[in-house]
Protein backbone atom coordinates (compact mmCIF):
# COMPACT_ATOMS: atom_id res chain seq x y z
CA UNK A 1 0.00 0.00 0.00
CA UNK A 2 0.90 3.55 -0.59
CA UNK A 3 2.25 5.55 1.95
CA UNK A 4 1.98 9.16 3.47
CA UNK A 5 5.19 10.01 2.69
CA UNK A 6 4.89 8.30 -1.02
CA UNK A 7 1.79 11.18 -1.59
CA UNK A 8 3.32 13.89 -0.14
CA UNK A 9 6.32 13.58 -2.64
CA UNK A 10 4.71 12.00 -5.56
CA UNK A 11 6.63 13.28 -8.79
CA UNK A 12 4.28 14.55 -11.47
CA UNK A 13 3.25 12.62 -13.89
CA UNK A 14 2.93 14.77 -17.49
CA UNK A 15 0.98 14.39 -20.47
CA UNK A 16 4.28 13.94 -22.24
CA UNK A 17 4.99 10.99 -20.80
CA UNK A 18 2.07 8.65 -21.25
CA UNK A 19 1.95 6.35 -24.47
CA UNK A 20 -1.45 4.57 -25.38
CA UNK A 21 -1.24 1.13 -24.62
CA UNK A 22 0.72 2.02 -21.58
CA UNK A 23 -0.16 -0.01 -18.05
CA UNK A 24 -0.55 2.29 -15.28
CA UNK A 25 1.56 1.28 -12.12
CA UNK A 26 -1.24 -0.67 -9.88
CA UNK A 27 -2.73 -0.54 -6.17
CA UNK A 28 -2.76 -3.88 -4.89
CA UNK A 29 -5.54 -3.87 -1.69
CA UNK A 30 -5.67 -6.92 0.40
CA UNK A 31 -6.40 -9.33 1.54
CA UNK A 32 -9.34 -8.08 2.21
CA UNK A 33 -10.94 -9.16 5.79
CA UNK A 34 -14.52 -9.14 7.51
CA UNK A 35 -12.90 -6.17 9.82
CA UNK A 36 -12.26 -4.26 6.44
CA UNK A 37 -15.78 -4.72 5.71
CA UNK A 38 -16.71 -3.85 9.10
CA UNK A 39 -14.84 -0.74 9.34
CA UNK A 40 -16.59 0.44 6.07
CA UNK A 41 -20.40 0.12 7.13
CA UNK A 42 -19.62 2.08 10.80
CA UNK A 43 -17.74 4.41 8.46
CA UNK A 44 -21.28 5.64 6.02
CA UNK A 45 -23.67 3.84 8.84
CA UNK A 46 -23.84 1.25 6.22
CA UNK A 47 -26.22 -1.40 8.71
CA UNK A 48 -26.75 -3.73 5.79
CA UNK A 49 -26.24 -7.23 7.09
CA UNK A 50 -24.86 -8.76 4.02
CA UNK A 51 -21.88 -6.86 4.91
CA UNK A 52 -21.08 -8.33 8.14
CA UNK A 53 -23.32 -10.78 9.39
CA UNK A 54 -22.13 -13.96 7.56
CA UNK A 55 -24.85 -16.31 8.56
CA UNK A 56 -27.45 -13.63 7.26
CA UNK A 57 -25.49 -12.79 3.80
CA UNK A 58 -25.19 -17.12 3.21
CA UNK A 59 -28.51 -18.16 4.83
CA UNK A 60 -30.79 -15.80 4.06
CA UNK A 61 -29.78 -13.86 1.26
CA UNK A 62 -27.40 -17.07 -0.67
CA UNK A 63 -24.91 -15.14 -1.05
CA UNK A 64 -21.51 -16.78 -0.97
CA UNK A 65 -20.30 -14.77 1.71
CA UNK A 66 -20.68 -11.23 3.10
CA UNK A 67 -19.52 -9.01 0.34
CA UNK A 68 -17.22 -5.49 0.28
CA UNK A 69 -19.82 -2.70 -0.33
CA UNK A 70 -20.30 -1.35 -3.55
CA UNK A 71 -20.09 2.20 -1.66
CA UNK A 72 -16.62 1.07 -0.73
CA UNK A 73 -15.25 -0.16 -4.85
CA UNK A 74 -16.99 3.42 -5.72
CA UNK A 75 -14.53 5.21 -3.47
CA UNK A 76 -11.59 3.19 -4.32
CA UNK A 77 -11.31 3.76 -8.09
CA UNK A 78 -11.02 7.70 -7.80
CA UNK A 79 -8.92 7.48 -5.18
CA UNK A 80 -6.88 5.51 -7.66
CA UNK A 81 -6.65 8.05 -10.06
CA UNK A 82 -6.39 11.16 -7.67
CA UNK A 83 -2.95 9.42 -6.85
CA UNK A 84 -1.98 8.89 -10.14
CA UNK A 85 -2.77 12.45 -10.67
CA UNK A 86 -0.89 14.18 -7.80
CA UNK A 87 0.17 16.70 -7.40
CA UNK A 88 -1.42 18.58 -10.09
CA UNK A 89 -3.27 16.97 -12.33
CA UNK A 90 -6.74 16.40 -11.95
CA UNK A 91 -9.17 12.79 -11.92
CA UNK A 92 -12.01 14.36 -13.68
CA UNK A 93 -14.23 11.24 -14.50
CA UNK A 94 -14.43 7.55 -14.45
CA UNK A 95 -17.45 5.26 -15.00
CA UNK A 96 -17.48 1.55 -14.32
CA UNK A 97 -20.07 -1.19 -13.49
CA UNK A 98 -20.18 -3.85 -10.80
CA UNK A 99 -19.49 -7.53 -11.77
CA UNK A 100 -17.29 -10.11 -9.35
CA UNK A 101 -18.44 -9.75 -5.96
CA UNK A 102 -15.42 -9.20 -3.50
CA UNK A 103 -15.30 -11.44 -0.26
CA UNK A 104 -12.90 -11.42 2.33
CA UNK A 105 -9.84 -13.38 1.53
CA UNK A 106 -10.12 -11.59 -2.08
CA UNK A 107 -7.09 -9.64 -3.01
CA UNK A 108 -7.55 -7.09 -5.37
CA UNK A 109 -5.34 -5.35 -7.97
CA UNK A 110 -6.78 -1.69 -8.92
CA UNK A 111 -5.54 -1.30 -12.65
CA UNK A 112 -5.75 1.41 -15.87
CA UNK A 113 -4.22 0.99 -19.31
CA UNK A 114 -4.16 3.96 -21.43
CA UNK A 115 -6.03 3.67 -24.61
CA UNK A 116 -5.99 7.58 -25.57
CA UNK A 117 -4.64 10.83 -25.44
CA UNK A 118 -6.15 13.99 -26.89
CA UNK A 119 -4.80 18.01 -25.70
CA UNK A 120 -8.22 20.27 -25.12
CA UNK A 121 -7.94 23.77 -24.77
CA UNK A 122 -3.70 23.78 -23.46
CA UNK A 123 -4.68 20.58 -21.08
CA UNK A 124 -3.77 17.12 -21.46
CA UNK A 125 -6.94 14.23 -21.17
CA UNK A 126 -5.79 10.74 -20.92
CA UNK A 127 -8.39 7.82 -21.29
CA UNK A 128 -7.92 4.96 -19.98
CA UNK A 129 -9.64 1.41 -19.33
CA UNK A 130 -9.95 0.89 -15.46
CA UNK A 131 -10.60 -1.58 -13.24
CA UNK A 132 -10.59 -3.90 -10.34
CA UNK A 133 -9.04 -7.58 -10.50
CA UNK A 134 -9.17 -10.47 -8.52
CA UNK A 135 -6.63 -12.49 -7.49
CA UNK A 136 -8.06 -15.47 -9.61
CA UNK A 137 -8.55 -12.62 -12.22
CA UNK A 138 -11.85 -12.25 -12.26
CA UNK A 139 -12.71 -8.41 -12.80
CA UNK A 140 -14.87 -6.99 -10.62
CA UNK A 141 -15.26 -3.75 -11.41
CA UNK A 142 -15.08 -2.71 -15.52
CA UNK A 143 -14.70 0.51 -16.44
CA UNK A 144 -13.25 3.51 -18.33
CA UNK A 145 -11.98 6.89 -17.14
CA UNK A 146 -10.54 10.31 -18.36
CA UNK A 147 -7.76 11.84 -16.23
CA UNK A 148 -5.92 15.18 -16.86
CA UNK A 149 -2.42 15.49 -16.77
CA UNK A 150 -0.30 18.64 -17.24
CA UNK A 151 1.93 19.25 -20.54
CA UNK A 152 5.49 20.04 -20.30
CA UNK A 153 5.34 23.72 -20.34
CA UNK A 154 1.86 23.91 -20.86
CA UNK A 155 -0.83 25.78 -18.45
CA UNK A 156 -2.22 24.82 -15.20
CA UNK A 157 -4.26 22.78 -14.43
CA UNK A 158 -7.11 24.94 -12.92
CA UNK A 159 -8.70 24.12 -9.62
CA UNK A 160 -11.71 24.27 -9.02
CA UNK A 161 -11.72 22.10 -12.55
CA UNK A 162 -12.91 23.34 -15.15
CA UNK A 163 -13.86 20.67 -18.30
CA UNK A 164 -12.44 21.86 -21.64
CA UNK A 165 -15.91 22.35 -23.94
CA UNK A 166 -16.68 19.19 -26.24
CA UNK A 167 -14.06 17.06 -24.00
CA UNK B 1 -49.72 -15.00 -26.73
CA UNK B 2 -50.05 -11.58 -25.54
CA UNK B 3 -46.61 -9.20 -26.77
CA UNK B 4 -44.64 -7.64 -23.59
CA UNK B 5 -45.44 -4.02 -24.16
CA UNK B 6 -42.69 -1.60 -23.28
CA UNK B 7 -42.55 -0.38 -19.58
CA UNK B 8 -41.75 3.38 -20.46
CA UNK B 9 -44.75 4.83 -20.55
CA UNK B 10 -45.68 8.31 -20.83
CA UNK B 11 -45.94 8.23 -16.97
CA UNK B 12 -42.34 6.97 -16.74
CA UNK B 13 -41.01 9.06 -19.63
CA UNK B 14 -42.13 11.95 -17.95
CA UNK B 15 -40.08 11.70 -15.06
CA UNK B 16 -36.94 12.19 -17.27
CA UNK B 17 -35.40 15.54 -16.01
CA UNK B 18 -37.29 16.12 -12.98
CA UNK B 19 -35.54 17.16 -9.92
CA UNK B 20 -35.94 16.89 -6.23
CA UNK B 21 -35.71 19.42 -3.63
CA UNK B 22 -31.83 20.60 -3.33
CA UNK B 23 -31.20 19.66 0.46
CA UNK B 24 -28.14 20.02 3.40
CA UNK B 25 -26.59 16.44 2.93
CA UNK B 26 -24.02 17.70 5.64
CA UNK B 27 -24.52 17.76 9.34
CA UNK B 28 -25.62 20.83 10.63
CA UNK B 29 -21.77 21.41 11.88
CA UNK B 30 -20.23 20.70 7.88
CA UNK B 31 -16.92 18.77 7.32
CA UNK B 32 -14.82 17.94 10.36
CA UNK B 33 -11.83 16.31 11.47
CA UNK B 34 -12.91 13.20 13.15
CA UNK B 35 -15.34 11.89 9.99
CA UNK B 36 -12.74 12.40 7.56
CA UNK B 37 -10.36 10.95 9.64
CA UNK B 38 -12.46 7.08 10.07
CA UNK B 39 -13.69 7.47 6.33
CA UNK B 40 -10.13 7.99 4.63
CA UNK B 41 -9.08 5.43 7.77
CA UNK B 42 -11.94 3.49 5.98
CA UNK B 43 -10.70 3.44 2.69
CA UNK B 44 -7.04 2.83 3.64
CA UNK B 45 -6.07 6.24 2.36
CA UNK B 46 -2.68 8.27 4.21
CA UNK B 47 -2.72 11.08 1.90
CA UNK B 48 -1.77 13.71 4.15
CA UNK B 49 -4.23 16.46 2.80
CA UNK B 50 -6.41 14.55 4.54
CA UNK B 51 -5.08 15.85 7.59
CA UNK B 52 -1.15 17.28 7.38
CA UNK B 53 -2.68 20.95 7.92
CA UNK B 54 0.87 22.30 7.80
CA UNK B 55 1.20 20.45 4.28
CA UNK B 56 -2.12 20.86 2.66
CA UNK B 57 -1.76 24.67 3.06
CA UNK B 58 1.27 24.63 0.30
CA UNK B 59 -0.72 22.88 -2.12
CA UNK B 60 -2.99 23.73 -4.62
CA UNK B 61 -6.25 23.30 -2.16
CA UNK B 62 -4.82 25.68 0.04
CA UNK B 63 -6.26 23.55 3.19
CA UNK B 64 -7.40 20.55 4.05
CA UNK B 65 -9.48 18.58 1.62
CA UNK B 66 -11.63 15.30 1.59
CA UNK B 67 -11.59 12.24 -0.56
CA UNK B 68 -13.07 12.73 -3.95
CA UNK B 69 -16.57 11.75 -3.42
CA UNK B 70 -16.62 11.73 0.27
CA UNK B 71 -19.49 14.29 0.24
CA UNK B 72 -21.75 11.68 -1.11
CA UNK B 73 -21.23 9.33 2.07
CA UNK B 74 -22.12 12.28 4.53
CA UNK B 75 -26.07 12.58 4.09
CA UNK B 76 -26.54 9.01 4.53
CA UNK B 77 -25.53 9.59 8.35
CA UNK B 78 -28.38 9.31 11.05
CA UNK B 79 -28.41 12.60 13.10
CA UNK B 80 -28.80 12.75 16.97
CA UNK B 81 -32.21 13.23 18.25
CA UNK B 82 -33.94 11.13 16.03
CA UNK B 83 -35.35 7.50 16.53
CA UNK B 84 -33.07 5.22 16.31
CA UNK B 85 -32.99 3.67 12.68
CA UNK B 86 -31.95 -0.32 14.02
CA UNK B 87 -34.06 -0.82 16.96
CA UNK B 88 -36.75 0.38 14.12
CA UNK B 89 -35.83 -2.01 11.50
CA UNK B 90 -36.01 -5.04 14.01
CA UNK B 91 -38.86 -3.91 15.82
CA UNK B 92 -41.08 -3.66 11.99
CA UNK B 93 -39.27 -7.19 11.03
CA UNK B 94 -37.49 -8.76 13.42
CA UNK B 95 -35.41 -10.72 10.07
CA UNK B 96 -34.79 -7.10 8.86
CA UNK B 97 -31.99 -6.83 6.64
CA UNK B 98 -30.72 -4.36 8.73
CA UNK B 99 -31.50 -1.04 6.68
CA UNK B 100 -35.33 -1.32 6.52
CA UNK B 101 -35.83 1.03 9.30
CA UNK B 102 -34.06 4.13 7.11
CA UNK B 103 -36.32 6.23 5.62
CA UNK B 104 -34.53 7.78 2.43
CA UNK B 105 -34.21 11.43 2.94
CA UNK B 106 -34.92 11.48 6.80
CA UNK B 107 -37.99 11.48 8.97
CA UNK B 108 -39.55 14.35 6.85
CA UNK B 109 -37.94 12.57 2.99
CA UNK B 110 -36.73 15.91 1.78
CA UNK B 111 -34.39 15.79 -1.08
CA UNK B 112 -36.49 12.48 -2.29
CA UNK B 113 -37.49 11.83 -6.20
CA UNK B 114 -41.09 10.89 -7.03
CA UNK B 115 -41.14 6.78 -7.31
CA UNK B 116 -41.01 5.45 -10.82
CA UNK B 117 -45.08 4.40 -11.29
CA UNK B 118 -44.37 0.65 -12.28
CA UNK B 119 -44.58 -2.88 -11.17
CA UNK B 120 -40.94 -3.58 -11.98
CA UNK B 121 -39.33 -4.10 -8.51
CA UNK B 122 -36.47 -6.01 -8.72
CA UNK B 123 -33.51 -3.46 -9.26
CA UNK B 124 -29.63 -4.55 -9.96
CA UNK B 125 -26.90 -2.08 -9.94
CA UNK B 126 -25.98 -1.26 -13.60
CA UNK B 127 -23.27 1.23 -12.95
CA UNK B 128 -21.95 4.14 -11.49
CA UNK B 129 -20.60 7.85 -13.20
CA UNK B 130 -18.57 10.18 -11.48
CA UNK B 131 -17.26 13.79 -12.27
CA UNK B 132 -15.22 15.51 -10.10
CA UNK B 133 -14.54 19.07 -9.96
CA UNK B 134 -13.78 19.97 -6.52
CA UNK B 135 -12.98 18.40 -3.62
CA UNK B 136 -14.29 19.82 -0.23
CA UNK B 137 -12.65 21.19 2.56
CA UNK B 138 -12.94 21.10 6.32
CA UNK B 139 -15.76 23.46 7.56
CA UNK B 140 -18.13 23.01 4.40
CA UNK B 141 -21.37 22.48 4.00
CA UNK B 142 -22.86 20.26 1.30
CA UNK B 143 -25.68 20.46 -0.23
CA UNK B 144 -26.99 17.58 -2.85
CA UNK B 145 -29.83 17.28 -5.48
CA UNK B 146 -31.31 14.48 -6.58
CA UNK B 147 -32.58 13.66 -10.57
CA UNK B 148 -33.59 11.10 -12.95
CA UNK B 149 -31.05 12.00 -15.37
CA UNK B 150 -32.88 9.49 -18.02
CA UNK B 151 -34.69 6.49 -18.27
CA UNK B 152 -34.65 3.91 -20.94
CA UNK B 153 -37.12 0.73 -21.49
CA UNK B 154 -36.63 -1.89 -23.40
CA UNK B 155 -38.32 -5.83 -24.07
CA UNK B 156 -35.94 -8.26 -24.31
CA UNK B 157 -35.78 -11.29 -26.87
CA UNK B 158 -37.05 -13.17 -24.49
CA UNK B 159 -39.79 -11.01 -23.57
CA UNK B 160 -38.77 -9.56 -20.57
CA UNK B 161 -39.54 -6.18 -19.93
CA UNK B 162 -36.84 -3.78 -18.27
CA UNK B 163 -36.51 -0.08 -17.30
CA UNK B 164 -32.77 1.06 -17.10
CA UNK B 165 -33.31 4.00 -14.86
CA UNK B 166 -30.11 6.57 -14.20
CA UNK B 167 -30.61 8.64 -10.93
CA UNK B 168 -28.09 11.76 -10.70
CA UNK B 169 -27.28 13.62 -7.67
CA UNK B 170 -25.23 17.13 -7.93
CA UNK B 171 -23.21 17.90 -5.23
CA UNK B 172 -22.59 21.48 -4.19
CA UNK B 173 -21.29 23.88 -1.60
CA UNK B 174 -22.09 26.79 0.32
CA UNK B 175 -21.35 28.91 -2.11
CA UNK B 176 -22.99 26.74 -4.73
CA UNK B 177 -19.66 25.58 -6.72
CA UNK B 178 -20.24 22.09 -8.05
CA UNK B 179 -18.16 19.50 -6.20
CA UNK B 180 -18.87 16.60 -7.96
CA UNK B 181 -21.48 14.82 -10.05
CA UNK B 182 -22.57 10.94 -9.42
CA UNK B 183 -24.77 9.15 -11.60
CA UNK B 184 -26.45 5.54 -10.84
CA UNK B 185 -27.74 3.28 -13.26
CA UNK B 186 -30.45 0.38 -11.97
CA UNK B 187 -31.90 -2.07 -13.97
CA UNK B 188 -35.46 -2.64 -12.78
CA UNK B 189 -37.64 -5.70 -13.85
Amino acid sequence: MVTADELRNKAQLYYDDVQAGQDMPPLVIGPMTPTHLFRWSAAIENWHRIHYDQNFAVYHDGLPNILAQGSWKQSILPRYLKDMCLPDGWPWKVQFQHRAMIVPGDTITVWARVTGKREAEGLGLIDMDVGMRLQYDAESCPGTATIVLPIRGGRAIPYPFVAPKGA
Amino acid sequence: MSETKNPLTDEVKALIGVSAEKVEASPPWGIEREGLRIFTNAIMDPDPRYWDDAFATTTKFGGIVTPPIYCSYIGRKTLAGVEDPVSRAFRENPNSDGIGGMREGGADRRGVLPPIPTPLKRILNAGNEIELYQYPKLGDHIYSQAKYHDIKGRVTKDGVAMLVVTTQATFTNQDGDVLCILRQSGIRR
